[in-house]
């Protein structure tokens, strides 16, 4: 177990070694997270007071900066009157992981308190509704256009120069557009996935399409194929594991845009629970919303994963992954 | 030969047959009496009223078709301006500022006036508005808490320019008193609410219930659909008074409220202190205001007020016609 053999340059490290990194992936944030939370002295810049004292203005349960809580108490006991106590904390846009994990349960198991309301996870679903044909619409559309690109030039230098420049512009600032054309519903919040998307989708696709081997092509042209075949026999089989490859990091993206886009239009999905919390100051909900986010889009990207290595069995890095 | 009739014939009557039906769309989008009026409301006490009436049916009772569509304030205002709602709830300020895009709008029917609820809420040791001069204070520009604060600075005989005014989203407003650069903040509840007790000791030092009238809600239509469809205004409009009435009976109001909690997401015992600086307006409470006059107590004199201050702070250039902004008639029997 010496050092070396953990930082062999290049190396795999052994199945065991692998998992167990993995695992402190995930642990070491949880850990800081947990020291933050729990210990007093390496943060907590506030008094949660639960006895105010003569204090006017404090209230159980009210949490004071650090440093008006010590000159209230410098007060009181110069006037005589009763010192206030209170326990340091956090400030309350963090709250402590056994928190977040409470409200991570209850999220789920209570019932929508209005009429007609949404339970979490139908809230949820209709999120991932919106992200699917966000996706779907996008690829529909920037799949066939990045593999032409990336065969003909005629087609890239067509493309690409506006792509490029029109990937730069802010998905959000078509919100009002969007809402305008395709109404309040979901429309304008699939269209804001769809150009958050599309056009980072042509450009890594072209780009992807450009680096198949061309001995492969040539290979195939000296043997006579049409154009149509070599597209359908030679090219896309080709690229396929990449372009997979390709969707599965486009999809996480489409994610980010997922909470720009429900904020436009009527309020909806999981943003809508996210923004409404956040107004009243639950950030323990807001936070576990957030984790459901990560927890489902990584774990999607897992099954692909997985899917990927039985779709495409010849692909030997993705069966190194 | 025959074929050819034949296909003229099919293709004549296709054309009529298509012709018939485009119209027909035209017609039922002109008058569109079957489709039920849309109506935007969004996360105010005195708009949030209306879930009660949903959860009820009282509109069904009515004979009104209406469906009410839950937005984020500036979301509910673009839709409308987009003219994808028929109807949206506002204050008069914004209803003007809204027209003012090109979106025409008719106030029908007032729903309340902030009474506490818009403040100026600043931190300990600052006693008054005049202790503000020249410190930092946050708040939404152009929107109706910059409105507050001038008129509170003018009644004391100071400027704008005595204070600097820090460009701040409302909904951030709480972490922004917080983190300690401003003395004061600007917003309406619950943010202003979340601002008190995130900064210990911080106050309120103006509100709006130093000037009852300076921000009026409204629920405002677009003005086709009131031409159109002036007799189903008046059936949502009669529905108000009964929301007004189940809110304010303390026999009923804490149904009303247990409605109102669950439709933003918070307790009840947490929802009543919000409903407390909101003054719901019955349909007579509200005929009273819809009278022109100059000043505060009425609708018009108040939203002149409000076209004053919204051009001159650029909001928008040429004042409106408030005349034809509001529509008094709906409200008479």
């Amino acid at each position: 177990m010496s050092l070396e053999s953990w930082f062999a340059v290049r190396r795999e490290l052994s199945p065991r070694r692998q998992k167990l990194l993995g695992l402190g992936s995930f642990l070491l944030p949880l850990l800081i997270w947990c020291v933050v939370s729990y210990v007093p002295f390496v943060w907590h810049p506030m008094v949660l007071v639960n006895k105010p004292g003569d204090v006017d203005y404090f209230q159980v349960d009210m949490l004071v900066d650090k440093a008006s809580f010590k000159e209230e108490s410098a007060n009181m006991q110069a006037a005589g009157k009763v010192i206030p106590e209170g326990k340091p904390a956090n400030p309350i846009y963090l709250p402590a992981p056994h928190e977040v994990a409470k409200a991570l349960y209850t999220g789920f198991t209570t019932a929508p308190e209005q009429r007609d309301g949404k339970w979490l996870h139908e809230s949820l679903w209709h999120s991932i509704q919106v992200i699917f044909w966000g996706f779907f619409i996008s690829s529909l559309i920037g799949v066939p256009i990045g593999i032409l690109c990336g065969t003909y030039s005629a087609v890239s230098r067509l493309n690409e120069p506006f792509i490029e420049f029109f990937r730069y512009l802010p998905a959000p600032a078509f919100g009002a557009l969007a809402v305008a054309i395709l109404g309040i519903y979901d429309g304008p919040k699939i269209a804001i996935i769809v150009i958050g998307t599309l056009f980072q989708q042509i450009l890594i696709i072209a780009n992807t399409t450009r680096k198949l081997d061309y001995s492969l092509l040539e290979a195939a042209l000296t043997l006579g194929t049409s154009k149509f075949k070599l597209m359908m026999h030679v090219i896309i089989p080709g690229i396929l594991p990449e372009l997979y490859r390709d969707q599965r990091i486009l999809l996480g993206w489409a994610w980010t845009y997922l909470i720009v886009a429900e904020l436009i239009g009527t309020s909806s999905g999981i943003t809508w629970f996210i923004t409404q919390q956040a107004r009243y100051q639950h950030f323990d909900n807001v936070y576990a919303a957030i984790i459901i986010i990560g927890v489902i889009g990584l774990g999607g990207d897992l099954i692909l994963a997985w899917l990927g290595k039985h779709l495409f069995p010849w692909d030997r890095p993705a069966n190194k992954e | 030969m025959q074929t050819t009739s034949f296909i003229k014939r099919f293709s004549a009557r296709t054309v009529l047959t298509a012709t018939a039906f485009t119209a027909s769309l035209l017609f039922t989008n002109l008058s569109n009496a079957a489709a039920p009026l849309k109506v935007g409301y969004s996360d105010w006490p005195g708009w949030v009223a209306w879930q009660v009436a949903i959860d009820k049916g009282w509109f069904k009772e009515a004979g009104v078709d209406v469906q009410f569509e839950w937005f984020d304030y500036v979301a509910s205002m673009d839709a409308f301006a987009a003219g994808k709602i028929d109807g949206v709830t506002v204050t008069n300020g914004d209803a003007l500022v809204t027209g003012s895009g090109g979106a025409k709008n008719v106030m029908i029917l007032l729903t309340d006036y902030s009474n506490g609820n818009d403040m100026i809420v600043a931190k300990q040791g600052i006693k008054s508005l005049k202790d503000l001069k020249g410190k930092k204070i946050g708040l939404e520009t152009g929107f109706v808490e910059h409105l507050l604060l001038l008129n509170g600075l003018e009644k004391i005989g100071m400027k704008e320019s005595d204070v600097t005014i820090v460009n701040t989203k409302t909904n951030e407003t709480p972490q922004a008193l917080a983190s300690g650069d401003l003395s004061a903040i600007g917003a309406w509840q619950p943010n202003s609410g979340e601002a008190m007790s995130r900064v210990p000791g911080a106050k309120p030092i103006y509100t709006s219930a130093d000037e009852p009238g300076l921000i009026y809600d409204v629920l405002t239509v677009s003005p086709t659909s009131l031409s159109s469809r002036k007799a189903d205004w008046k059936k949502v409009i009669k529905v108000w008074d009964k929301v007004v009435m189940y809110i304010n009976d303390p026999k009923t109001q804490p149904d009303a409220v247990k409605i109102m909690a669950a439709r933003v997401g918070i307790k009840p015992e947490a929802y009543l202190p919000l409903l407390k600086g909101t003054k719901l307006l019955s349909l007579e409470e509200g005929k009273k205001v819809f009278v022109k006059a100059p000043g505060f107590k009425s609708l018009y004199g108040s939203s002149k007020i409000s076209d004053d201050f919204n051009v001159k702070y650029g909001v928008y250039k040429k004042p409106m016609d408030i005349q034809k902004a509001i529509d008094p008639s709906l409200l008479a029997k």
